[in-house]
């Protein structure tokens, strides 16, 4: 049992957070403060669900360079329709979903149908859906969020635990049992382990293409809706800065860009360290500049580390599956 | 390279297998190229932009028009020099910032000459370029995430030392190249493309160096059966990939006699698209081992023209990145179909 728990994806990085955490927090006394926690867990919420948009597709084998982009408009819708056509939230952010939910099965279905690859498909689409961002807002931003939007993007329960901080629960926990115990979910991740062999066993690829598109495009507008609460502020450029974060958690988590094998802990953790990195940089008056440099960096070990234990894992079991 | 062959384009039937090919002559061929495609398309809007605004074929706006294809035409062929072994490189805006502004400093803060200084930014792409190929070949990972890592690297590492600072002392002789004018229409950074254009279609046509990157890129283990040093070609390809980069960099430099560290927007990201325009327009295989310089070229070329079209006609500028994204979608829609309609028909 141990050594199961050894050997799952999840527990390099999350060994390596908590020994983070326990380093700061001794290191930096303020670190584990309430009201530093409550900073930290709204940062994580957020960027959990972007990392998870993107793992989704990791899950299949592909790449979402639109992700960002779908987040972006899907903001910019909920907070454009409260103040433009003052639809309350809850519908606001309905239909934001739905915006989100529709720009994923556009993506999904037009890698499906042309067989082109996902990064052209994506890299196509973010320019439509950043283009359209932009027609919409001319780049000035949304100001009139209504109140209750903003107290859920800034209340906490005890002065720690960030409301948005329960959505992220929920879907982390919906995410992984779809992911790992749905034959949906099976599905997705069969394709993307071998596209081929998911085929000859009847499995139908272009449906689990658009399932797992649709899934991401859902999960990016949600991100982005989180960031209107929290910002309170419908901003175009929302997503801009996506694209590193969404690939870093999940592959420090311990994803195969090969597809077939991801881990919903894994990125958690993945974003958990991201975010500590990001914190430690600011607590010890680091040129936050830097940022940039570390989160490539991480990728780059990450990546290795991953091809290490693929490698290794090959030379075990001959003929390999994990 | 790892093989992330996820279902990229269509299944290319192996010639062997194939009924005897219908002959055709080399112009008949040259008709149903994409090439050949691009310049009906060229030709197409210009009667169209011209017939709707006089002001489309004016002398200033074809010089506008020349400077900021050249531009595209170098960001395309940096990419196009990648995908054809069969790999991307994420990070052209980040490294062509990267020499750009290394080239900018080289000029204010060091005090050089232009020419030496452009020559210092074209090593520093040739180095970053050189260091993705390494880490792609060594690591055996697909270059999308080796250059995705990078890209935030650099253009981080870039902002630090520049503390995004511009450069702004550019020697008067550089931005008048930026500005200069022959014939009234032409400008030099246009010709500039032109000649690096026949320079790589010699390179990549005539040279074994050339030809042996085609041949990794079009299957790798077959060109290293025959004795092709694969890994050393992709780094070749990738230290390319960055000069040219570099090289669209500078020529936005003389454009704007400053060396800006947001040129290309944040990590570099405000290139990816017309980098890959170019060359998917112009009909180079995303797998790899096949080239289309001219394709590349009248690819971008066609990219400027319409941004600019669109900009004469008023559709508000904000719009423009969805009309370009919707014309990279169709580009590989009608790829796809000219390809099949080929197939179906035996031509190729």
């Amino acid at each position: 049992m141990t050594q199961h728990i050894t050997k799952s994806d999840w527990f390099g990085p999350f060994v390596v957070s908590v020994a983070a955490i326990i380093v700061v927090g001794i290191l930096k006394p303020s670190f584990l403060t309430p009201f530093n926690i409550q900073i930290l867990l709204l940062a994580i919420s957020v960027n959990a669900l972007v990392a998870f948009a993107q793992m989704v597709i990791i899950g299949i084998g592909q790449m979402n360079l639109s992700v960002g982009a779908i987040g972006g408009l899907a903001a910019i819708s909920f907070a454009g329709m409260m103040e433009v056509w003052g639809l309350p939230w809850p519908i606001a952010a309905m239909l934001a979903l739905a915006v989100g939910l529709l720009a994923g099965v556009l993506n999904g279905a037009l890698v499906a149908l042309t067989g082109v690859s996902a990064f052209v498909i994506t890299l196509a689409t973010l320019s439509v859906f950043k283009g359209i961002n932009l027609g919409i807002t001319e780049a000035q931003p949304f100001y009139e969020i209504p109140e209750a939007v903003k107290w859920i993007g800034n209340a906490s329960l005890f002065g720690t635990i960030p409301l948005l901080f329960f959505p992220f629960a929920i879907t982390a926990i919906a995410l992984w049992y779809f992911l790992f115990r749905l034959p949906l979910g099976r599905t997705i991740l069969a394709v993307g382990g071998n596209s081929h062999a998911a085929e000859l066993s009847g499995i139908s690829v272009p449906k689990a293409e658009i399932v797992a598109h649709a899934i991401s495009g859902v999960l990016a507008a949600m991100a982005g809706i989180m960031l209107v609460a929290r910002l309170e502020l419908g901003q175009p450029s929302i997503g801009d800065d996506w694209l590193i974060l969404s690939f870093a958690a999940p592959v420090i988590g311990g994803a195969l860009l090969t597809g077939g094998r991801i881990s919903v802990a894994g990125t958690c953790c993945g974003v958990v360290i991201i975010a500590i990195i990001t914190q430690v940089l600011v607590l010890f008056n680091i040129d936050p500049f830097l940022v940039q440099v570390v989160l490539g960096l991480l990728i780059l070990w990450a990546v290795g580390v991953n091809r290490l234990r693929e490698i290794r894992g090959q030379r075990h079991v001959p003929g390999g599956a994990a | 390279m790892a093989d992330i062959e996820q279902n990229s384009a269509p299944v290319r039937n192996p010639v062997t297998a194939h009924p005897p090919v219908r002959q055709m002559t080399a112009v008949q061929r040259f008709f149903l190229s994409n090439e050949f495609g691009l310049i009906v398309l060229i030709v197409l809007f210009t009667i169209i932009f011209a017939s709707i605004s006089p002001m489309f074929l004016s002398n200033f706006s074809l010089y506008a028009m020349g400077r900021t294809a050249a531009v595209n035409i170098m960001i395309g062929f940096s990419m196009m020099v990648v995908i054809v072994t069969g790999g991307l490189n994420l990070g052209v805006g980040a490294i062509g910032v990267c020499g750009a502004m290394f080239g900018g400093w080289l000029m204010q803060a060091a005090g050089l000459h232009w020419l030496p200084a452009c020559f210092g930014a074209l090593i520093v792409g040739a180095l970053l370029g050189a260091t993705n190929g390494v880490m792609i070949v060594k690591s055996g990972l697909h270059s999308f995430i080796i250059t995705l890592a990078t890209m935030s690297v650099m253009f981080g590492a870039m902002i630090f030392l520049t503390q995004a600072e511009s450069f702004r002392e550019i020697s008067p002789a550089f931005s008048t190249l930026g500005r200069m004018k022959i014939l009234a229409v032409l400008s030099p950074m246009l010709l500039t493309a032109i000649v690096i254009g026949v320079l790589l279609w010699l390179a990549f046509k005539f040279t074994t160096v050339g030809r042996e990157i085609l041949a990794a890129g079009a299957n790798a283990r077959a060109a290293e059966l025959s004795g092709i040093r694969v890994g050393r070609m992709i780094t070749y390809a990738h230290a390319l990939s960055g000069v040219l980069a570099v090289v669209a960099g500078l020529m936005l430099v003389s454009r704007t006699g400053a060396a800006i560290p947001s040129m290309a927007g944040q990590l570099g990201q405000d290139w990816l698209l017309p980098a890959f325009l170019g060359p998917v327009l112009g009909g180079n295989l995303l797998t790899g081992g096949r080239i289309s310089v001219l394709g590349t070229f009248l690819g971008a070329f066609l990219v400027t023209m319409l941004t600019t079209g669109l900009l004469l006609m008023q559709v508000g500028a904000f719009w423009v990145q969805t009309y370009l994204g919707l014309l990279l979608l169709i580009a590989v829609l009608l790829d796809l179909a000219r390809r099949s309609y080929l197939a179906r028909n035996k031509l190729v």
